[in-house]
């Protein structure tokens, strides 16, 4: 017998359908929202591996939590909230093992973005989409993982000041004083990057 | 420009000031240059941000993706436990052998009060509700009652074995 097509069921139908245990409906979730679920564990993770086997993980997470989902936010928001607290766990642990570079420490302790020159001219105009992803995916791959977390929770998860600390287990200043690093110092990395291409 | 004011434009740009700071902000951005050349290098990288996650895809198809998923969500639920149902024959007669033998016991001490016998002891084992141990001392007769076949082991009656 073929398996019934969801593929024009709505979300919140699959979602009842998946809790009732119907594996079928929850697979059509996944292959929903699979990209969106990994573009967030990639943006957080900058690397494809890691960001496969997280994404992996956040759905097996998310099938047995699945009663525990009321609607309260859409079905993606809920899995990419899964998928962020196990890039934070995964990056924490990361952290522990290694020893932190001159750079890292030198973002932590601050005031490096106090004195950077505002950068004036637009440095992504006229870019080309594919071109510019390149630059910013080279730009966010050399902030520490706290500066690149707090500007994706912002950024793209679109969180509040208070909710990212929340998130992350540190102040509102915290956030605010990362968050403003992290714009910073891309803005200079991509002012970097257009000058070297034009040079 | 200290510190905070730069933080005040950056919570400004986020939406995140209250109404009269937020007013504040912008009569400030009005007269101060250095401040407006900040404020647009945060609101450029703030824009080039926008859809950068658009378009990117999971580098596997969606039958292998999904294949790992399953099976680790299989081999992560707990193994089924069925206890099947013993079959009515059977649930018949684990209650009505016993109570046979109690309705035996029962007739063999009416005979005894009526044929003025007397009744020593009815004993159950323990270990085996369904057999009935009768002595009658007068008669030195001693009766034991099995409920179950002969060739069946008392030990897989035992209740709450799985059948």
């Amino acid at each position: 017998m073929a398996d019934k097509d969801y593929s024009s069921t709505d979300d919140p139908t699959l979602v009842r359908k998946a809790q009732r245990g119907n594996m079928a409906a929850f697979e059509e979730l996944v292959a929903r929202h699979r990209d969106k679920i990994y573009a967030r564990a990639l943006s957080m993770m900058r690397n494809e591996e890691e960001a496969t086997d997280l994404s992996q993980e956040a759905w097996v997470k998310g099938w047995q939590r699945l009663k525990q989902f009321q609607g309260e936010a859409s079905f993606g928001t809920w899995m990419t909230r899964i998928v962020i607290n196990l890039c934070l766990d995964q990056l924490r642990k990361q952290k522990r093992q290694r020893a932190e570079s001159i750079e890292e420490i030198d973002e932590e302790s601050g005031g490096v973005e106090r004195q950077m020159p505002v950068v004036t001219v637009n440095p992504t105009a006229g870019l080309e989409r594919l071109e510019l992803r390149q630059r910013i995916d080279q730009a966010l791959n050399q902030l520490s993982y706290e500066h690149r977390t707090v500007l994706v929770l912002h950024q793209f998860e679109e969180m509040e000041y208070k909710q990212i600390a929340k998130t992350m287990g540190c102040s509102i200043g915290t956030v605010m004083s990362r968050l403003f690093y992290a714009r910073r110092k891309l803005a200079a990395l991509l002012a970097d990057l257009k000058k070297r291409d034009e040079g | 420009m200290d510190y905070e004011a730069q933080l005040k434009l950056q919570a400004h740009l986020d939406g995140e000031l209250p109404e009269d700071e937020a007013r504040e902000v912008t009569n400030w951005l009005a007269r101060d240059r250095e401040a407006v050349a900040l404020y647009g290098e945060l609101r450029n990288t703030r824009q080039a941000l926008v859809g950068h996650e658009v378009g990117v895809s999971l580098p596997e198809s969606r039958e292998f993706f999904w294949s790992k998923i399953e099976r680790e969500i299989r081999l992560l639920e707990p193994p089924e436990t069925s206890v099947r149902p013993a079959p009515l024959l059977s649930a018949w007669r684990r209650w009505l052998v016993p109570a046979g033998a109690v309705a035996a016991v029962a007739s063999a001490l009416l005979v005894g009060v009526f044929g003025e016998t007397r009744i020593a002891t009815v004993e159950t084992a323990v270990d085996d509700p369904a057999a009935f141990t009768y002595h009658d001392y007068s008669s030195r007769t001693t009766l034991v009652w099995f409920s179950y076949p002969a060739d069946e082991d008392p030990v897989d009656r035992t209740p709450g074995t799985v059948e």
